[in-house]
């Protein structure tokens, strides 16, 4: 098996092992209404954001990480960022540390092919 | 010699903030009232006004029940043109204040179908704001501020509306819009007491009722519902 193979297989340590690693419970819906529920590595932190108003204010950046291959095996394509207000977007829900569960919307994603995983920035979506 | 008074009195450059700030509050309470009375959502003109807040965008987590545009007042700047005013007791200046008008949007299901854009919601109640405002501000009742005498005119610079940064993308959607107040004031100083050749005056200020986060509430009570 060649480096590459080697770590998109990697990615079951790394993004989906909820022992050992970092791995989350995210279910994922896409635009047609299928869910999903994986194992992957999520993202919710506060950050500083410059409006350009001069100053700078507190805002909040979510993301997840898939990998690719479970989310064909699931039945999906690769989330992107809906723009078109005529559709559904792809949802994304997941529970904080503290068990409260959060919904959002992908806003854009950032697909990696060469090693087989998907990044995913998020926004709040009211349901 | 030193100066014989307690310096204890606003400058004309606050008291015009505070003031800008009260005008929009007590107009955004009277045109909720006149909303009410013609059927309308009032809430389409319900502004938060502060002033001088580095983080008013915090209100928006902090409450997220209530998603009106916050409108923060603040004084950039004043010159002092030589040839207007004298050296002794009177300068007059134009102060720069920023209106920052701050919209808030969340994507949000839509069940007739697809969904509402954050975005785009977040830009159209930002700009809602700056409609209201620049609206107010420039209206003739207002010409002066409430402050003629003190005031001897103000004229809006610019509009300009701020793009978020594609690199710092947060989950809520807050786009803010900037309307650059330009206002004619005159400053005063003190002057040596018992001088005859000094015309005495009489301080102004403003009396800014806020809430317990700051907010600064109108003056006067309306009636609508929210």
């Amino acid at each position: 098996m060649g480096l590459r193979a080697t770590a998109e297989a990697d990615l079951a340590g790394i993004l989906e092992d909820k022992t050992a690693g970092f791995g989350w419970d995210i279910t994922i819906t896409d635009p047609a209404g299928s869910p999903a529920s994986l194992v992957g590595y999520s993202n919710d932190i506060g950050l500083s954001i410059d409006p350009d108003t001069g100053q700078a204010v507190s805002g909040r950046r979510a993301s997840i990480a898939l990998r690719i291959s479970s989310l064909t095996a699931a039945g999906l394509g690769i989330p992107m960022g809906i723009v078109d207000s005529t559709s559904k977007p792809w949802v994304v829900t997941f529970d904080d540390i503290n068990g409260t569960a959060h919904t959002f919307k992908v806003q854009e994603s950032h697909p990696d092919r060469a090693i087989g995983m998907v990044t995913c920035l998020l926004e709040l979506y009211d349901v | 010699m030193t100066i014989g008074t307690l310096i204890d009195k606003q400058d004309v450059f606050e008291i015009t903030r505070d003031k800008i700030a009260v005008i929009l509050a007590t107009e955004s309470a009277s045109q909720q009232a006149l909303a009410t009375a013609a059927a309308k959502d009032p809430n389409l003109w319900k502004l938060r006004v502060y002033t001088e807040r580095s983080n008013p965008w915090e209100l928006f987590r902090d409450d997220p029940a209530d998603v009106s545009p916050i409108v923060n007042v603040w004084f950039e700047n004043s010159n002092f043109p030589k040839s207007k005013g004298n050296v002794v007791s009177r300068q007059e200046a134009t102060a720069t204040y920023n209106i920052d008008c701050y919209g808030y949007g969340v994507s949000a299901d839509n069940p007739a179908g697809g969904h509402v854009p954050g975005d785009e919601q977040g830009a159209f109640e930002a700009q809602r704001a700056i409609r209201l405002t620049r609206n107010i501000l420039m209206a003739a009742h207002y010409t002066y501020l409430d402050l003629r005498g003190t005031i001897s005119g103000r004229w809006l610079r610019t509009v300009s509306m701020f793009q978020p940064q594609i690199d710092s993308r947060a989950v809520e959607q807050c786009v803010a819009g900037r309307l650059a107040l330009d206002v004619a004031l005159n400053e005063y100083a003190p002057q040596i007491d018992n001088d005859p050749t000094i015309d005495t005056l009489d301080y102004v200020s403003v009396d800014v009722k806020r809430a317990e986060d700051g907010q600064v509430v109108a003056e006067a009570d309306f009636d609508y519902s929210p």
